[in-house]
C-alpha cells in the first residue's frame, strides 16, 4: 500500500529499460538524439526505512529498490514531521492520539491534558532515542560518502567526494583503497591490465582475486592516455547477485569500433579493496544504492523479539476490557436514566444543549467520554517505559568486561536493542564453524613424511611415537637437514642410524618441503619482496616479514610453515618462482599450473629445477591423490592422514613425480592443445590433467589445524544444558565438519550419528530420510547426530520438509556441511516456522552467513578476522564464541526477567488504577465523574509510579550472575515465554483487579456512607475518597514492585521510598496551595485534611497490608511447595562460595561488604536450614561440569520431557 | 590475570560496580521465617488495632431520625415547585435514654441524592467563590444567568440546590418547659475552606458587592442574607453554604449542621430526655425517592461511629494469624518430609 502511494507519486519511478549505457567519463556522442539518463548519486543512506524495501526482490524481481534519499532521510528540517508520522504509525501511539483528539472535541470528564501531556513525554522520548541513532547511523554515512576519491576529469586528477562520483566517471584507486562505486576496470600499473582485489568484507572470501582489463583498455595507464579513451558500455540495470555482471565495451579506436565483451572479472565491487597493485582506473558503472553491496545490504528487517509480541496480545486483550466497560457503562447509564427521577433530578438539570442533542449523538457521545475516561487501563508509558529499559539496559552488554576480548581489544557490540529479552528465549543455536567455532586461523600441525609422523613444534619437526630408525625417546630432526646442519645429523646418527638412511630421509624431507612451497598459488605481498633479490638472507626474519595471499588458508598455512621450517617462497615473477633453501636462493622455473577444481579435488604444478630437472608437483584430499600414487609408504601415510583427521586436523597429501624431458614434452604439447581448443575445452583439459597427474610417488602428508576458538566445548555443552539445540551450519566438507563438529562437542562419541548425505535424487532422499527416522524410533535412548550436506538438505527441502524436520527435530545434535549462505537462511526460516515457533538464534562470523543472521530471530556477529560484515548486520556482535553463554546465560536472562515483569506490572498498576474509576461510576449514576483529581490521572504513570519499575528493569538481578552462569539449567525456567504465559499474565491482572476491588470497597466502607472520619466532626467529601483511594494504590503498587525486587541497590531504595515520598511531598505541595491557573481547586487541602484523620491513616496501612497480604502467601507457598530451580538457585547463593570463581572483574569493594552483609543476614534470618537445601540441589541437579557423562545424562533428560 | 587497562585496550569497558552490574544490594529473599515473624507481628498488630478501634466505637452514642415519612404533609407541598415560598413546619419529639456526653454534633443526612454527578460537581464557579470576579459565571451551566441575562451569586447546580431546612433541637424537661438547645454554626467547615477558599467580594458593604448579581433560582433569599443573627457569617462564607460546597462522595451522605454550644445546662453534652426537632421543611426529596434525617452523635478521636476498620482489623489480625499457622505446619511438615528423604 505504502510503496504503491510512493509509486504514484513518483519516488519510485520503474526502470524503462533492461540495460544501461555508459558514455565513459561521460563523453556522450556529439551527434545523434541522445538524453543521458539520469543515474543516482554515489551516495549511501542507511536510515531505516520501512517494509517497502524488504520485499520486492521476492514480489516484483525486475523492479529494483530505488534509494529511499527523498523520503527516509531525517534532516535537521523535516525531523519533527517525520517523526511525528513514523511515532503515530503505531498502534499504541495512534490509539492515545485519538483518545486525545476525542478529548478535544467532546465534552469529556477528564481534561485532553491528562492523555495529551503523557503522549507528548512518550514522543518525545521516543524520537530523542530515534533522532539519536540516527544521529550515528547519518554521521557513519557521511563519513563514508565524503571519503577523498580521484576521479579523472578533464585530462587530469581531480580529488572529489565519494558521494560526488557518477556514473561515467573513470575512477582511480591506489593499493589498499577501497572501490567507491562498482567499477569496471580500465587498467591497471601491470601490463596486462590484471589487478589484484580481496572481497572480504562483501562475501567473507579473504584470498586475492584477479580481475583483468580489456586489452584495448589495459595499456591506457596514464591519465592522459585515459583522456582520449571513447567508449561506451552496455551493461544490466543493477542487481544484487554478487557474481552476475554481463555487459560489453564498445572502444572506438582509429574510427573503428572494437566489441569486448564484459564478465564480473572485470568489474569491481564497491567495498572490495585492491590488494598487491599500485593503482587502478576503473570506470564506475553502479553507483550509491544501486551498487551491489548496497543492494546485498538488506535494510535491517524489523526484528520484534516474542515478548513484544505478548505485550501487543495482552494490549489487545486489555482494549477488549476498556470496550467491555465502556459498552457496559454506556448500557447501564441508559437504563437507569429511563427513570427521569434519575434522568434529570431536580437539582442537576440539563443545559439547553444536553436537551436538544440527539439521542444517538448523545449515546455515541457518552459512549467515548466513557473511553475516554478508563483509556488509562491501556499503559501510554508501557512502550516508552520498554523502550528506555532498552536502550538503556543494552548498555550493559557493551560495559561487560566478561564480554571483552583482550587480545583483539573487542567488546560486545549491541545494533539493536530491541532484542535483549530475546537472547532469554533462544532454543535453536545456529553457529557457522570456520571462524565461529574455530579461529579460523590454520596453523600447520603435523605431517608425515614418508610414513613417519612428525609434529611441529617451535619451528622444528619433532618426530612423533616410535619411528623404524629409533625406538626409544623422541628422535629430534630438523629439516633444516643440509649440510650446514651436518652437526644435527651427527648427533641423531648416534643413536645408531646408519648415515645412508639419514641422507635418504634429508632428500625426502627436502623434496616434501619443496613440494609444499611450490605446489600452490600464494601470492606475495609487493612491498615486502623489496630487497629480497640482494643481500645475504636472514632466514629467522623470513616468516615475519612476507605477507602471503592465499585462496586457501591452508595453502597459506602450509606455505608458512614450510618458510619456518627453512624452506622460504619468496615469490613469483613471470615464470620463476624463487625458493630460498637456508640462505641459498633458488629459482624454479614454473612451467604450468593445473589448476585446484572441485571434481578433481587436487592441484598440481609442473617446475624446473634449477638442475634442469623437471617436477611435477601434485597436492590435494588423500581421497584424490593416493589412488593416482605408485610409490611412497602409502599406507602408512593413509593410517596417519584418518588419524589426522580424527583429530580435526584438514589435511592434504602431497606427491610428486619426475618427468623425463620426453615426457614432458608429451604434456606440454597436449595441454597446449587443450588450453587451445575451441570446443569442450573442460572435458579436454580434464583428460589432460587425469593424463598427467598418474604414476605420482607420494611424499607425505600434511595436517592443518584451525583451531577450536576457547572454551567452545564448554560453551557447547552449557548451550545445551540450557535446552538450547545446537546447529553447525557449515560450507566445510563433510569430514572436516564431522571432526571438528566431535572435538568441539557438539556430536558426542556416545552419540550414534545419522547421514543423510550425497543424495542425488528425490526418492533416495526420501527412502533415507524414512530410514532414517525409523532408527530414531528404533532407539531412543541414545542421542542422534545428523549430518546433511547442502545439495542433500536442497532435496529434502524441496519436497519432504516435514519429513526432514521430524528427523531434525529428534535429533539433538544437528551438522549441515557444504551449505550455501542462502541455504543456511532457509534452514533457520525453516525452523522458525515449524509448529513450535522456536526462537532461533545465529551466530557467524563471516560475510556469507549475514544472511542466516539477517533471518534468525537473533543475529550474532563474531568480530573475526573475515571482516565486519557480519558483525555490522548482527543484532549484537560479541568477540568470541564463548561469549555466547554469558550474553544468553546472564544477560539474557535477566533481560527476559526484567522485561517480562516491566510489562506485567505495568498492566498491573493500570488495572488498579483505573478499575476504582469504574466502579465509582456505579455510585454516580454513569455520570463519568472521575474518582481522582486530573492532575493525578495525569501524573500516576509518569512520576508516581514510573521510576521504581524502571530501574527495577534496569538492576534487577533474581539470581546471582555467577550462579546462572555456572548453572546453564536455569535457563529452562524461563524458555518459552514463561514469564508472559497466559496464566501468568492472568494472575497479575486478576491480582490488579482484587487490588482494586480492595482500594475502593474499603475506602467506600470506610467513609462511603456518612461516616466522619475526623475528631471535629467535620465531613469529607468526594474528592477527598479520590484521594484515599488514590494514596492506598501509589503505597500498595510501590511495595508491590518493591516485593518483585530481589536486589536491593541503593539506586532502588532511593527510587522506591523516594516515589512514595514524592507522592506525598507532591500531594501536600500542590493541596497546599490555591494554584491559579488551575481552572479547579478540588483538591485544595484536602491531602492534609485526610492526612490530619487518625482513622485515614489507619485504613491505609490496612488496605495496603491486605493488598500485599495474599500475594506474599502466595509466593510463600509457592516457593515451600513447588519451588522451580531459579528459586532453589535463589538460596544457594546465600552459603556457596561460586561468586568470585570464574570472573575476574568482581568489584572488590563491593563484593567484600555484599558478602559480609550476605553473612550477617544469613546469621539473622538464615535459619531455614540453608543446609540441606543446598544438598538437595546439588544431589538433583549437578553444577556445571565437564563431565561427559553428567552431561549426556542431562540432555537426555531435556530430551525426552 | 588481572584486567590492566593498557594503552591498546581502547575499546576495555570501565570497571565501575555500575557497568558491571556489581553495585553492592541487598538480596530481598521471602524466607519463610521472615515472612512468618512477619505475619505473626503483624497479626498482633492488627489485632491490638482493631479491637481499641472497635472499643472506641461502642463508646459512641447516635442518634437519627428520618423526618421524610414523618412530615409527609410538607414534603407532598414541597414536590411541587410552585409552593416553594409557603412555609411549613413539622415537630419531632424523640428520647434520649443516656446522656451524650462530651460534644455532640448534628448533621443533617440525605438519601439517594446525587452529589457526586459529573454535572453536578462542575457545575461551580471557583472564581466567584474566591471573590475575585464576583460576576465569572462561566462554567455554571445550566444556573449561570437568570432569565434577564444576571449572573448569579453563587452560580451553578450545587449553589442553587443548598439544603435549606432549618432544625431546631429543643430539650423537653416537661412538656410544658422547651429550651431551645445552643447550637454552634461555627467550626463546621475545613478551616481553610472558610478562610482561604470561599472569600467575599471585597466591598465595605456586603449587599453592593454583590449587586449585578442575582441569587440562585431555588434561593428565597439573596446568599448575603443567609444568616440573619451572625452578619459576619453571610455571602459567600457561610458555614453551611460552605459545608454543602463540599460535594459528598456517595449519594447517601451526612453533612455537619451543628455542634452543641456546651454552656448552662449542656456542659456535659445532652442529658437524657426528652427532646424534639423543629423542622422548617424547604428542602424536597421526594421528588427523587430520597430521604432525609437528622442525626445527633458524639465522637471520638477517630471520627464516627463505624464499626468498620475496627472489624477489618481484628478480621486481618485474625487471618494472618491463621496464614501464619497454616503455614508454619507446611513448612514444619516439609521440613519433615526432607529429613525423611535426606535420611533415606
Amino acid at each position: 500500500m505504502w510503496c504503491w502511494i510512493r509509486r504514484q507519486l513518483g519516488f519510485d519511478p520503474p526502470h524503462q529499460t533492461e540495460t544501461r549505457t555508459i558514455y565513459i567519463a561521460n563523453r556522450f556522442p556529439q551527434s545523434g538524439l541522445y538524453t543521458p539518463q539520469k543515474f543516482i548519486d554515489n551516495r549511501i543512506i542507511s536510515s531505516k526505512s520501512p517494509e517497502c524495501n524488504s520485499q520486492p526482490h521476492i514480489l516484483e524481481p525486475l523492479v529494483l529498490p530505488l534509494p529511499q534519499e527523498n523520503m527516509f532521510q531525517y534532516t535537521v528540517w523535516n525531523f519533527v514531521p517525520k517523526t511525528l508520522f513514523e511515532q503515530f504509525r503505531r498502534v499504541a501511539n495512534f490509539y492515545f492520539l485519538i483518545i486525545f483528539l476525542v478529548q478535544l472535541m467532546i465534552d469529556t470528564p477528564t481534561s485532553p491534558i491528562t492523555s495529551g501531556l503523557p503522549l507528548f513525554f512518550v514522543i518525545t522520548v521516543t524520537a530523542i532515542k530515534q533522532g539519536y541513532e540516527d544521529w550515528l547511523r547519518h554521521n557513519s554515512d557521511n563519513e563514508v560518502n565524503g571519503a577523498p576519491v580521484y576521479v579523472v576529469r578533464s585530462g587530469g586528477l581531480v580529488k572529489t567526494r565519494s558521494k560526488n562520483v557518477r556514473v561515467g566517471d573513470i575512477v582511480r584507486v591506489a593499493k589498499d583503497e577501497i572501490f567507491p562505486a562498482d567499477l569496471v576496470l580500465l587498467s591497471s600499473d601491470r601490463l596486462d591490465g590484471s589487478c589484484h582485489v580481496t572481497t572480504a568484507s562483501l562475501d567473507g572470501e579473504t584470498n586475492l582475486k584477479t580481475h583483468v582489463a580489456v586489452p584495448e583498455t589495459a595499456v591506457l595507464q596514464t591519465v592522459a592516455s585515459l583522456d582520449t579513451l571513447e567508449a561506451v558500455i552496455e551493461c544490466h540495470q543493477p542487481e544484487a547477485d554478487l557474481y552476475r555482471f554481463t555487459g560489453q565495451m564498445m572502444i572506438t579506436q582509429q574510427l573503428e569500433e572494437i566489441l569486448r565483451p564484459l564478465g564480473p572479472e572485470s568489474l569491481l565491487l564497491r567495498g572490495a579493496r585492491l590488494k598487491n597493485t599500485k593503482e587502478i582506473f576503473g570506470v564506475a558503472v553502479y553507483t550509491g544504492m544501486e551498487t551491489k553491496m548496497a543492494l546485498n545490504y538488506k535494510s535491517k528487517s524489523q526484528k520484534r523479539s516474542a515478548v513484544e509480541k505478548s505485550m501487543n496480545t495482552f494490549l489487545i486483550i486489555y482494549l477488549i476490557i476498556l470496550i467491555a466497560e465502556a459498552i457496559i457503562s454506556t448500557i447501564l447509564k441508559y437504563s437507569w436514566q429511563a427513570e427521569e427521577k434519575w434522568d434529570e433530578p431536580w437539582y442537576n438539570q440539563k443545559t439547553e444543549h444536553q436537551r436538544n442533542s440527539s439521542k444517538i449523538l448523545r449515546f455515541i457521545s457518552d459512549f467515548l467520554a466513557f473511553l475516554v475516561l478508563y483509556n488509562f487501563i491501556i499503559p501510554i508509558s508501557l512502550y516508552v517505559t520498554v523502550e528506555m529499559q532498552k536502550f538503556l539496559g543494552s548498555f550493559f552488554i557493551g560495559w561487560d568486561l566478561d564480554l571483552y576480548h583482550e587480545e583483539s581489544d573487542q567488546k560486545a557490540q549491541v545494533n539493536t536493542s530491541d532484542l535483549n529479552e530475546e537472547l532469554g528465549q533462544v532454543e535453536y543455536v545456529f553457529t557457522d564453524k570456520t571462524g565461529t567455532l574455530t579461529e579460523n586461523e590454520m596453523q600447520f600441525r603435523e605431517c608425515s613424511i614418508n610414513g613417519i609422523k612428525y609434529q611441529e613444534s617451535n619451528g622444528r619437526l619433532v618426530s612423533e611415537g616410535p619411528t623404524p630408525d629409533s625406538s626409544e625417546g623422541p628422535f629430534y630432526r630438523n629439516s633444516l637437514s643440509h649440510l650446514n646442519n651436518l652437526s644435527h645429523l651427527t648427533t641423531s646418527s648416534s643413536f645408531g642410524t646408519s648415515l645412508e638412511n639419514e641422507i635418504e630421509l634429508i632428500k625426502k624431507h627436502d623434496l616434501f618441503f619443496k613440494a609444499v612451497s611450490l605446489c600452490h598459488t600464494v601470492q606475495i605481498s609487493n612491498v615486502q619482496t623489496d630487497g629480497i633479490g640482494d643481500g645475504p638472507w636472514q632466514s629467522s626474519l623470513a616468516p615475519s616479514q612476507l605477507e602471503y595471499y592465499a585462496s586457501s588458508p591452508d595453502e597459506k598455512a602450509l606455505v608458512e610453515a614450510a618458510a619456518r621450517i627453512g624452506i622460504v617462497f619468496i615469490g613469483n615473477s613471470e615464470d620463476t618462482m624463487e625458493v630460498k633453501t637456508l640462505g641459498k636462493l633458488e629459482r624454479y622455473k614454473l612451467l604450468h599450473v593445473l589448476e585446484f577444481d572441485s571434481d578433481r579435488r587436487r592441484m598440481s604444478v609442473i617446475v624446473q629445477a634449477p638442475s634442469g630437472e623437471k617436477f611435477l608437483f601434485a597436492k590435494g584430499a588423500e581421497s584424490s591423490v593416493l589412488p593416482k600414487c605408485i610409490g611412497g609408504e602409502i599406507e602408512t601415510t593413509r593410517i596417519h592422514v584418518d588419524e589426522f583427521a580424527l583429530k580435526g586436523l584438514r589435511t592434504l597429501c602431497i606427491a610428486y613425480r619426475q618427468l623425463t624431458s620426453k615426457e614432458y614434452e608429451d604434456i606440454d604439447r597436449r595441454l597446449f592443445e587443450a588450453r587451445t581448443a575451441l570446443q569442450q575445452r573442460e572435458e579436454k583439459l580434464a583428460d589432460v590433467f587425469q593424463f598427467i597427474e598418474k604414476d605420482l610417488v607420494l611424499l607425505g602428508a600434511t595436517a592443518v589445524e584451525d583451531r577450536l576458538q576457547d572454551k567452545v566445548p564448554e560453551t557447547i555443552e552449557a548451550l545445551r544444558m540450557a535446552g538450547i539445540k545446537v546447529w553447525v551450519l557449515t560450507g566445510d566438507k563433510h569430514e572436516t565438519a564431522v571432526s571438528v563438529s566431535l572435538s568441539c562437542g557438539h556430536f558426542h562419541r556416545t552419540m550414534n550419528i545419522l547421514e543423510l548425505t550425497n543424495q542425488k535424487s528425490d526418492s533416495e532422499c526420501a527412502e533415507q530420510l524414512r530410514q532414517l527416522a525409523r532408527r530414531i524410533e528404533e532407539d531412543h535412548v541414545i542421542q542422534h547426530g545428523l549430518v546433511v550436506d547442502g545439495t542433500s538438505l536442497s532435496l529434502a527441502l524441496r519436497e519432504h520438509e516435514k519429513l526432514f524436520m521430524d528427523v531434525c527435530r529428534n535429533c539433538s545434535a544437528v551438522l549441515c556441511c557444504r551449505m550455501a549462505p542462502l541455504q543456511k537462511a532457509k534452514v533457520i526460516r525453516l525452523i522458525k516456522i515449524s509448529p513450535e515457533k522456536p526462537i532461533t538464534l545465529a551466530v557467524g562470523d563471516g560475510a556469507n552467513d549475514v544472511s542466516m543472521i539477517q533471518e534468525a530471530h537473533v543475529g550474532i556477529g563474531i568480530m573475526g578476522k573475515e571482516g565486519r560484515q557480519a558483525a555490522r548486520n548482527s543484532d549484537y556482535a560479541i568477540a568470541r564464541f564463548k561469549f555466547l553463554s554469558k550474553l544468553l546465560f546472564v544477560h539474557g536472562h535477566f533481560y527476559y526477567i526484567r522485561i517480562a515483569t516491566l510489562v506485567q506490572y505495568f498492566f498491573y498498576k493500570n488495572v488498579c488504577f483505573i478499575t476504582p474509576q469504574f466502579l465509582y461510576q456505579f455510585y454516580c449514576l454513569f455520570s463519568q465523574q472521575t474518582l481522582y483529581d486530573s492532575v493525578y490521572l495525569t501524573l500516576y504513570n509518569i512520576c508516581f509510579t514510573s521510576l521504581p519499575i524502571l530501574v527495577y528493569s534496569l538492576l534487577e538481578q533474581h539470581i546471582d550472575p555467577h550462579i546462572l552462569q555456572n548453572k546453564p539449567t536455569l535457563y529452562r525456567d524461563i524458555s518459552k515465554n514463561r514469564q508472559l504465559s497466559i496464566k501468568t499474565f492472568l494472575y497479575w491482572t486478576i491480582l490488579g483487579f482484587s487490588h482494586a476491588f480492595i482500594f475502593f470497597f474499603g475506602s467506600c466502607f470506610l467513609m462511603g456512607k456518612d461516616i466522619s472520619l475526623l475528631g471535629n466532626g467535620q465531613m469529607f467529601g468526594n474528592w477527598t475518597f479520590g484521594t484515599l483511594v488514590f494514596t492506598v494504590m501509589v503505597i500498595t503498587v510501590t511495595v508491590k514492585m518493591a516485593l518483585e525486587t530481589h536486589f536491593w541497590t541503593w539506586i532502588n531504595h532511593f527510587v522506591t521510598w523516594g516515589s512514595i515520598i514524592f507522592y506525598f511531598v507532591f500531594s501536600f505541595f500542590y493541596g497546599g496551595i490555591l494554584w491559579p491557573f488551575l481552572g479547579s481547586q478540588n483538591m485544595y487541602f484536602v491531602f492534609i485534611q485526610l492526612l490530619s484523620s487518625g482513622s485515614a491513616w489507619f485504613a491505609i496501612i490496612l488496605m495496603v497490608v491486605t493488598c500485599l497480604f495474599l500475594d506474599i502467601v502466595k509466593k510463600v507457598f509457592d516457593r515451600q511447595l513447588h519451588p522451580t530451580n531459579t528459586e532453589k538457585a535463589q538460596l544457594i547463593k546465600t552459603n556457596s562460595s561460586v561468586k568470585c570463581l570464574d570472573s575476574m572483574c568482581c568489584f572488590s569493594e563491593g563484593e567484600a561488604t555484599c558478602a559480609s552483609v550476605g553473612r550477617m543476614l544469613e546469621r539473622v534470618i538464615g535459619r531455614c536450614s540453608p543446609t540441606h537445601v543446598s544438598r538437595l540441589w546439588s544431589a538433583s541437579d549437578p553444577f556445571y561440569t565437564n563431565d561427559r557423562s553428567i552431561l549426556t545424562l542431562s540432555t537426555m533428560e531435556s530430551s525426552t520431557c | 590475570m588481572k584486567r590492566t587497562p593498557q594503552g591498546c585496550q581502547s575499546r576495555l569497558p570501565d570497571n565501575t560496580a555500575l557497568k558491571q552490574q556489581q553495585l553492592p544490594a541487598y538480596r530481598l529473599q521471602l524466607s519463610a521465617t521472615g515472612v512468618l515473624s512477619g505475619f505473626f507481628a503483624t497479626g498482633v498488630f492488627c489485632l491490638g488495632v482493631g479491637i481499641i478501634l472497635i472499643l472506641s466505637a461502642k463508646s459512641i452514642k447516635e442518634i437519627e431520625i428520618n423526618y421524610t415519612k414523618i412530615c409527609a404533609n410538607c414534603a407532598k407541598l414541597r414536590e411541587n415547585a410552585v409552593d416553594f415560598d409557603k412555609e411549613c413546619t413539622c415537630s419531632i419529639p424523640f428520647h434520649i435514654p443516656e446522656t451524650m456526653q462530651g460534644n455532640v454534633y448534628m448533621y443533617y443526612k440525605l438519601y439517594g441524592f446525587y452529589q457526586n454527578l459529573y454535572g453536578y460537581i462542575l457545575s461551580r464557579s471557583n472564581s466567584q467563590l474566591l471573590g475575585t470576579d464576583v460576576k465569572d459565571v462561566g462554567s455554571c451551566a445550566p444556573f449561570r444567568e437568570s432569565h434577564n441575562g444576571t449572573p448569579i451569586a453563587p452560580c451553578g447546580a450545587i449553589a442553587n440546590s443548598i439544603f435549606n431546612d432549618t432544625i431546631i433541637l429543643s430539650y423537653n424537661l416537661n412538656s410544658s418547659i422547651h429550651i431551645k438547645v445552643p447550637m454552634l454554626r461555627s467550626g463546621i467547615t475545613w478551616w481553610t475552606d472558610k478562610y482561604v477558599k470561599f472569600r467575599n467580594p471585597s466591598s465595605n458593604n456586603l449587599s453592593s458587592a454583590f449587586a449585578g448579581t442575582t441569587k440562585p433560582p431555588y434561593w428565597p433569599k439573596p446568599v448575603y442574607e443567609l444568616d440573619e443573627e451572625d452578619p459576619g457569617n453571610n455571602g459567600f462564607i457561610n458555614d453551611d453554604f460552605i459545608v454543602w460546597m463540599r460535594t459528598a462522595a456517595f449519594p447517601t451522605f451526612k453533612k455537619l449542621y451543628r455542634r452543641l454550644s456546651r454552656t448552662q445546662r449542656f456542659i456535659e453534652g445532652l442529658p437524657a430526655g426528652n427532646y424534639s426537632f423543629n423542622i422548617t421543611y424547604n428542602f424536597p426529596v421526594t421528588r427523587f425517592r430520597g430521604e432525609k434525617s437528622v442525626v445527633l452523635s458524639t465522637l471520638t478521636w477517630s471520627g464516627g461511629r463505624s464499626l468498620f476498620l475496627g472489624l477489618a482489623y481484628t478480621v486481618t489480625g485474625a487471618v494472618t494469624w491463621l496464614a501464619t499457622f497454616s503455614m508454619m505446619a507446611a513448612h514444619l511438615m516439609l521440613k519433615e518430609r526432607k529429613m525423611f528423604f535426606s535420611q533415606q
